[in-house]
């Protein structure tokens, strides 16, 4: 079977900037891959290109054979791949189930100016099943920035879901959240990851140790290991990158 | 983290309405309607009520655009006052009946309006209301040029409609001003009813969704532009067909209607009504055309009032009269 | 037609663009830094051009009110911005804007409260009537007089921005307002003085330009559009092509009255529509997403 995500030497500069620097993976079906790096790694700009949106300077990017190059952000979506941010992005105005509902409409029927949207029982279901993954049913009705933390944390990655991708891209998915919300956040990406693939970065080396069957470590915008946890946590340079840093991520 | 963690625990309200307001949602087409059916009586004179009627009409379709969509446009004029010309201009000049003349109007407004609106889209923020003001200025200048057809600095005159022939042999007499209040609110009312059934629809989600979040939106799978778009052009459409009516009622088209005043009128309407609901515009455009009507018996400077006023609202009421007012409801049921 | 008419037209075009430079300046500098779009502008560009009519008419001297009437003005910029906007940061940027077309409304009327609704002719001082031979003809005086204020601005603003602390907060703020929060400056009061700047840059183009044309109280709606235009072809926020883009500005409508009058204010937006279509982030502006 052949990778659901081929990345090809991709790089991205601004100006003169060199932010990332030929990029080389490709992405299994199933399974978890971690991206960390120092801060100004390259981190974002790489979860940015491979979620459309940025566009990568040089490169390509293949997903299931198709190139993804050139094209608009939102057709990433109708292919396949669902993002979370790390700042919680939501629809602050909206309730929780109309946040869900609306990221399922998306895909449909977004020009459909006439007929009442009840008339899409379908949309409302894939809501509810997305709701209850991540364990917000009791708060559907409430305004999603009237949400605790941890809670907002979770609708975020209810949106991802409802697309049901068969990527997903979780930027810090338990960014500020305290030690028993990372727990949930925890068991919850390994439920999804049963039957996903899911790419995510992330500052909690403890997590990404337990979490993921692969990772990949960016330093000023290059990819300088790439392997198993085990692995990686060996390997000299990652070693020298992380303890030169010394602010207890490893 | 800690308040929010409090106010979750104590279970603040959900975001569902009111019954009451769940009721006032439901039925707001037919009350809308119902409220105007007795505007004529209940306004110190006709003229105002006709005035409410199609301000309130031009308000809502600027509303679509910018209280649901979230998109401020100060060039809005440009299909209004393309609706009014192009009617009056189809009667005076190609000599047609007051419907297909009608039809020429607001599909002209929504022709322009993809073209603006597709120039305007193409820059973000900020640049919007710019641009959008700069090319309705570009239209009244054509017009002013263009004074062979339309009739320059004198506006366009000579195409009074007085009588509106329907199917079936009956005919509407508009030089008796109730009969054509009402052959207008006709008009109002299907609109009203368009609109209710657009935001009530998927695609009404969708432009609250691009007004609350346009990055989110996008990564979702959004087309953001051309869902602008559409936007766009639903609202020049409904401006477009009050500048059709406005045509039909004063029998005239002044060059202002292109002006940037009438552009600025409607967005202080929808600012005062509040921006965002769907009974806001005709309340704005109510207490607007009041504030006018008082305020000109006294002073001939009442637009000072008016921008003064219009200030205290951006400073302490941003929502305006009928967002407060949902606003308070809510707090106190939630209280 | 002649050589010499199209040299006159394109100077008397460079005249009028340097105005269009006064007040696109100061909006873009207010937007670069605040980021509100000063819907006022053109009022505030009107108000200037009466302050200088009413000082030249108590002091008997135009140098009085070029002095005077945007330094006046200024100060009623910081007050707008004192009492009227600062309670409006934080929240969406649609509301100083609404804030600001509401208060131009209010100026407006206003003074044609104090100096009444019809045009007042505002004349040159005698020294700078007439004209001058340069040579491929004769040219008003005044307006070169006008070019060189509008140089000696930039001049003053350029050194200002490149030469001073000042204007190193300026340019790095208007970059990223974060790093005035990193450098400890008060943006408050930062604010205040950019604020005043931009409105006096504004009023300084009304006291220049009131000889040039009748002063009425309807004369900031289209510079207040002509501004708009500069500022989408320039770039939103670059001081360079809030000035490349008003001499540009200037000079299209300048020649296009030459050949077609009818077309000379049309032209402006034409070119406006067309930047949008194959750059809309103007001719300086960064695209988005860098």
């Amino acid at each position: 079977m052949s990778a659901l995500m081929e990345v090809t030497d991709v790089g991205r500069s601004f100006g003169g900037f060199v932010a990332l620097a030929g990029i080389s993976a490709s992405f299994e079906r199933n399974k978890v891959t971690a991206v960390i790096g120092p801060n100004g790694a390259g981190k974002s700009t790489f979860f940015n290109v491979l979620s459309g949106v940025l566009q990568p300077s040089t490169g390509s990017i293949r997903f299931k054979g198709q190139e993804l190059k050139g094209l608009k952000q939102h057709r990433f979506a109708h292919l396949g791949i669902a993002r979370s941010y790390q700042i919680t992005n939501l629809f602050p105005e909206l309730s929780v189930e109309e946040n869900v509902r609306v990221a399922a409409q998306a895909l449909k029927t977004r020009y459909d100016v006439f007929s009442h949207r009840d008339r899409y029982p379908e949309l409302a279901q894939k809501a509810e099943a997305a709701l209850a993954e991540v364990g917000l049913t009791h708060r559907r009705a409430r305004r999603a920035r009237d949400l605790a933390h941890g809670e907002q944390r979770a609708l975020e990655i209810a949106i991802a879901l409802v697309a049901n991708p068969e990527l997903l891209l979780l930027d810090e998915p338990t960014a500020g959240m305290g030690p028993e919300e990372t727990k949930e956040m925890v068991a919850l990406i390994e439920r999804l990851a049963a039957d996903r693939t899911i790419l995510l970065v992330e500052h909690k080396m403890k997590m990404i140790l337990g979490l993921s069957d692969r990772i990949l470590v960016l330093h000023h915008g290059r990819l300088i290991a790439d392997g198993t946890p085990t692995a990686v946590q060996a390997d000299p340079e990652v070693r020298r990158v992380y303890l030169g840093q010394n602010d207890g991520y490893a | 983290m800690t308040t929010t963690d409090l106010a979750a625990g104590q279970g603040v309200a959900p975001r569902t309405l009111p019954k009451a307001g769940a009721a006032l949602d439901r039925w707001r087409v037919p009350l809308t309607i119902a409220v105007l059916a007795v505007l004529p009586f209940v306004l110190p004179s006709q003229a105002l009520a006709v005035n409410v009627l199609i301000y309130g009409l031009f308000t809502v379709g600027f509303n679509l655009l910018f209280g649901y969509t979230g998109l401020l446009s100060f060039g809005h004029a440009a299909f209004f006052g393309t609706g009014a010309y192009l009617t009056g201009m189809a009667i005076a000049l190609l000599g047609f009946g007051w419907f297909p003349a009608m039809l020429t109007g607001i599909v002209g407004a929504s022709l322009l309006s993809v073209v603006i609106g597709a120039l305007s889209i193409r820059t973000r923020g900020i640049y919007f209301c710019m641009v959008t003001l700069a090319l309705a200025q570009l239209v009244y200048y054509v017009a002013l040029q263009a004074s062979g057809w339309t009739g320059g600095e004198n506006g366009l005159r000579g195409f009074t409609v007085v009588k509106a022939d329907l199917i079936g042999g009956f005919s509407v007499n508009l030089l008796n001003p109730l009969a054509k209040y009402y052959f207008i609110m006709f008009f109002a009312a299907l609109a009203l009813w368009f609109v209710s059934r657009v935001l009530n629809s998927p695609f009404g989600a969708a432009i609250e969704a691009v007004r609350e979040n346009e990055t989110r939106a996008r990564a979702c799978g959004f087309d953001v532009e051309r869902t602008k778009l559409l936007s766009f052009v639903l609202s020049g459409a409904l401006c477009g067909l009050a500048g059709t009516l406005s045509a039909l009622h004063l029998s005239i088209v002044p060059l202002d209607a292109l002006g940037v005043h009438t552009s600025s009128i409607v967005v202080m309407m929808t600012m005062l009504g509040g921006a965002g609901s769907f009974f806001g515009p005709f309340v704005g455009a109510l207490v607007f055309l009041l504030i006018e009507d008082v305020a000109s018996l006294w002073t001939t400077h009442w637009q000072l009032i008016v921008g003064i006023v219009f200030i205290l609202f951006v400073l302490f009421l941003p929502k305006g009269i009928w967002g407060s007012l949902i606003q308070i409801v809510r707090r106190r049921r939630a209280s | 037609m002649d050589l010499e008419l199209i040299l006159m037209q394109l100077f008397s075009g460079l005249a009028l663009g340097a105005i269009l430079v006064m007040v696109a300046l100061g909006l873009t500098i207010v937007f670069g830094m605040l980021g509100i779009v000063n819907f006022a502008h053109g009022a505030l560009f009107m108000v200037g051009a009466y302050a200088g009519l009413w000082v030249a008419a108590q002091t008997g001297s135009f140098w009085w009110a070029l002095i005077v009437a945007p330094l006046a003005v200024g100060v009623l910029g910081m007050l707008i911005e004192r009492f009227l906007i600062r309670p409006l940061y934080g929240r969406t940027p649609d509301d100083p804007l609404l804030l600001t077309f509401g208060l131009g409304y209010v100026l407006v009327e206003a003074v044609r409260i104090t100096f009444g609704t019809d045009g007042i002719p505002f004349s040159a001082p005698d020294a700078l009537q007439g004209v001058v031979d340069l040579g491929v003809g004769y040219f008003p005086i005044y307006r070169l007089f006008v070019m060189g204020v509008v140089a000696v601005i930039l001049l003053l603003l350029w050194v200002a921005l490149e030469k001073t602390r000042f204007g190193l907060i300026v340019r790095a703020g208007a970059r990223d307002p974060l790093i005035m929060k990193v450098l400890g400056v008060d943006v408050s009061r930062l604010w205040l003085l950019v604020f005043g700047l931009g409105v006096g840059l504004t009023a300084l183009g009304g006291v220049l330009a009131a000889p040039m044309r009748n002063v009425s109280p309807e004369m900031g709606t289209l510079v207040l559009a002509e501004a708009f235009v500069v500022t989408v072809i320039g770039g939103m926020g670059s001081l360079l092509g809030a000035v490349v883009a008003g001499l540009l500005v200037g000079v299209a409508v300048s020649m296009t009255a030459l050949f077609a009058p009818e077309m000379a204010t049309i032209v402006m937006f034409g070119l406006m529509a067309l930047i949008l279509l194959v750059r809309p982030q103007g001719l300086f502006g960064r695209p988005a997403g860098a």
